[in-house]
């Protein structure tokens, strides 16, 4: 049983972010009164590419070369330790803040791999998301942070079992820093009104500039490695956020079964929404960013001073 | 009054005045012959005392004939259709009027680099166009240039503007745009992410259309002509058709020049569509880019079914059109753009409620008015500056005296506000199209007269594009064939105004900014 549950904690996101992506992708073609292609064009596209041939510029060095394996690597762990479906598979790097630490390092590397090889382009998509992301963090872990101290735990599995035991989900705190962790889900996502995914315009871009060199396998890992956090920024949520459905640990097959169907249907929810806030609005100047970037940080400290 | 003696309000009296054009079109360009060291005063008077708009500088090759180069300097009269076309003659250099007349520079600039005479007194003398590889002394407009061999591998040097300081740092980008969209480069000087400064540098969709015309027999022109900026194809084949027909004397039926204003403004329709959803596509507002391409789709495929083409290619031909609108078909056309109306309006709506796009908008890529007047900017960013220019109104084509005419403009020259101008044209061109199709006389759809060209002779003629006005100027040589034909398509000015429009904006600002003038490359470069 815990070995099944142990398959599932590794592969759920892996195999399941780019449905994620390709459903939001439907979605939202839906709203724009397109037909778009299928939700399972995303598998399509990386199975294409992981066969490709690839070009690498010969100013890259070798951290253009090893960022993809990193960038995606880091994107497994972090999978591998946030509560997904079950609480069985707790281990030692359940803690927020190795979450925070390792969203930390694949940022940097994927920074890093947009200025290796020199073109302009990389150059801005990585001084962008350095930006954004100086100011995400704040947000990002006070919002956490809130939680941790509503639930006298810095233990991610720990949050997400007192906060399913207590079923109180309409607390004051929690709606705060949830709207604030909601916000920075975006930025950190590279999604409206952070980054424009679809965006050709080479000049807009921020996530797709850092990856604008990439080609062929590499690319597919770089773009595999953002799907995947896509879907564990929307565990995360409907985990902490709105944490009911989770099973316990040693909880039966059947109630895992149900617990499956109930985080299917969360990121179901939320994928939903984001498409249909791609769809409404235009995106937002860049130095506006930082405003909501800042009210985010602002609700957190507020949802953590209520929680004291 | 007749169109001599309006002329001759702004001919000073001590030229001689020589009228062209034929009884039909009753003689619309009047040129005179001016001293070379007169020219800087003559067009200072036309231009700064008259505030006549300067249309075109060109240059023709007729060293065969009399030994010398001719440089005309077009001028149009608002609103009464005439030209006034003062002309010098030199061998070798030029005064260049740019210091007295801004917007003369890149005329200039293309005269030297295409027929080899010095512009002597121009601010910036660069070569304009041609690139580096393109050998030095090598003139393609002249009438020696051996057009159909490869030209040698040149080594010129090219310097773009720069601005130098602590944390400056220049980006290029382009030829090759992550988008498919026609090629050039954009240099842009940066301190973080504000352009400081930014300089196309265009022509590499040069491919000798001008060249083409001179060589090309005149039955296929017209197909070349439809090819110069394939979104305006149908403008182009209309501009190119009506300067034949002056030439050639060429009476186009009525009901003709309705088809020619309802294709037209379909035309229009279908770019403006495609325009208003790229340019909320480009703030990242999809709903409203996915329904622009749509609405546009539908415009496309009536032309389809109309004249068998989507870009409406082959419709307009010397002496009319090829393709009528019987009864039936104009009924259930007018159907169908009144459903397109109100389907707009609902897309207009919808966004006018999205506050996130107007933010986007406003403010963001302004031309300030000075730079634009002395660049002589036209259509689309001119009128979003408040003035109302448009051709279809100055020098009245195909049926356009006789159909409502207002002219769209908007005041602060935002993005915001060529976002406006285009969606009004768009509302305009609806009451055009359903005014005309009410209108429209009985009668044949094309001339049966056959076209023959005069010798030396020169026709001027002008078609408002979407993008704006576009100009030709057209020559026969000593045997009635076409000895040379220029064209000013409104981005050849506008491409200038957009890096000061873009100078001071963000970055990622820049692709909506460009989207909002959407010049063409190949027009440019022709």
């Amino acid at each position: 049983m815990t070995t099944l549950l142990w398959i599932l904690q590794l592969a759920l996101i892996p195999l399941l972010s780019p449905l994620a992506i390709g459903l939001t992708r439907s979605i939202k073609a839906r709203f724009q009164n397109r037909r778009g292609a299928s939700p399972l064009q995303p598998y399509c596209d990386l199975w294409k590419l992981l066969h490709k041939d690839e070009v690498i510029s010969r100013d890259a060095s070798w951290i253009f070369r090893v960022a993809p394996f990193i960038v995606f690597g880091t994107t497994l762990a972090i999978a591998a330790s946030i509560p997904l479906l079950s609480l069985s598979t707790r281990t030692h790097t359940n803690d927020l803040l190795v979450l925070v630490g390792l969203l930390a390092l694949e940022t940097f590397w994927i920074a890093l791999a947009g200025i290796d090889v020199g073109s302009p382009f990389g150059g801005f998509g990585s001084s962008r998301q350095m930006m954004l992301a100086s100011f995400t963090e704040g947000a990002l872990v006070l919002s956490l942070f809130a939680l941790a101290l509503m639930n006298s735990t810095t233990d991610l599995f720990g949050i997400a079992e007192a906060q399913s035991m207590s079923g109180h989900l309409f607390v004051v705190p929690l709606i705060v820093a949830g709207i604030s962790f909601g916000i920075a889900l975006l930025a950190e996502t590279m999604r409206y009104p952070f980054d424009n995914p679809a965006t050709h315009l080479e000049l807009t871009m921020i996530h797709e500039a850092m990856v604008l060199e990439y080609s062929g396998p590499r690319l597919a890992l770089m773009e595999w490695a953002a799907a995947n956090k896509y879907l564990i920024f929307i565990a995360l949520f409907g985990n902490l956020f709105l944490p009911f459905g989770i099973a316990a640990a040693g909880a039966s097959l059947s109630v895992i079964c149900i617990s499956a169907i109930i985080f299917f249907i969360k990121a179901l929810i939320a994928v939903f929404a984001i498409a249909a806030l791609e769809s409404s609005i235009a995106k937002l100047r860049i130095f506006r960013l930082p405003d909501l970037l800042f009210t985010a940080t602002v609700l957190s400290i507020i949802a953590i001073v209520l929680a004291l | 009054m007749s169109k001599l003696s309006i002329a001759q309000k702004y001919i000073p009296k001590e030229y001689t005045v020589q009228e062209h054009g034929r009884p039909a079109q009753a003689g619309d360009v009047f040129s005179f012959a001016v001293e070379a060291h007169d020219i800087k005063n003559v067009t200072e008077r036309l231009y700064k005392e008259h505030k006549l708009p300067l249309l075109l500088i060109t240059a023709t090759d007729e060293r065969k004939i009399s030994g010398v180069f001719k440089i005309f300097y077009i001028f149009g009269v608002p609103s009464e259709s005439v030209f006034i076309m003062p002309y010098i003659t030199t061998t070798k250099s030029f005064p260049s009027v740019t210091p007295t007349i801004h917007e003369a520079m890149l005329y200039e600039r293309k005269i030297m680099s295409f027929f080899g005479l010095t512009p002597e007194g121009h601010p910036e003398p660069r070569s304009i166009i041609l690139h580096e590889n393109w050998p030095e002394g090598v003139y393609p407009l002249c009438k020696d240039f051996v057009w159909n061999e490869r030209p040698a591998q040149g080594n010129a040097p090219f310097t773009f503007r720069t601005i130098k300081g602590e944390g400056i740092y220049e980006l290029p980008v382009g030829p090759v745009h992550a988008g498919i969209i026609e090629p050039g480069h954009f240099r842009f000087h940066l301190a973080g992410e504000e352009i400081l400064l930014l300089e196309p540098r265009l022509g590499y969709q040069h491919k000798g259309t001008e060249k083409l015309f001179e060589t090309l027999p005149l039955d296929r022109t017209t197909a070349l002509a439809e090819r110069i900026s394939g979104d305006s194809s149908f403008s182009y084949a209309l501009l190119w058709c009506q300067t034949i027909e002056k030439l050639a004397s060429i009476e186009v039926p009525a009901r003709a020049q309705y088809l020619r204003t309802i294709f037209a403004e379909l035309e229009r329709l279908a770019n403006h569509l495609s325009d208003i959803g790229a340019i909320m596509t480009d703030t990242g507002f999809n709903f409203g880019g996915a329904q622009g391409s749509r609405l546009r789709e539908q415009v496309m495929r009536t032309n389809d079914r109309l004249t068998g083409s989507r870009f409406l290619r082959g419709a307009c031909v010397f002496g009319g059109v090829s393709h009528d609108i019987d009864k039936e078909a104009a009924a259930a056309l007018a159907e169908e753009l009144e459903a397109l109306r109100k389907d707009l309006q609902e897309v207009i709506d919808i966004a006018d409620d999205t506050l996130s796009l107007y933010n986007r908008l406003k403010g963001t890529g302004v031309l300030d008015k000075k730079v634009a007047f002395d660049h002589g900017v036209v259509g689309v960013p001119l009128r979003a500056l408040g003035v109302a220019a448009d051709a279809r109104v100055d020098h009245p084509y195909a049926a356009y005296d006789k159909l409502p005419a207002t002219i769209a403009t908007s005041e602060d020259g935002d993005v915001n506000a060529r976002f406006r101008v285009r969606i009004d044209e768009l509302f305009t061109s609806f009451e055009v199209i359903q005014k005309a199709l009410e209108d429209m006389p009985e009668g044949a759809i094309a001339s049966t007269k056959e076209v023959v060209l005069p010798k030396n002779e020169i026709a001027v003629s002008i078609v408002e594009g979407w993008r704006g006005p576009i100009v030709c100027f057209a020559t026969t040589d000593e045997n009635g064939a076409i000895a040379r034909a220029a064209f000013r398509d409104p981005s050849f000015l506008n491409w200038e105004a957009l890096g000061y429009a873009g100078a001071g904006n963000m970055v990622p600002d820049f692709p909506l900014i460009n989207k909002s003038f959407n010049l063409s490359y190949s027009s440019n470069d022709l």
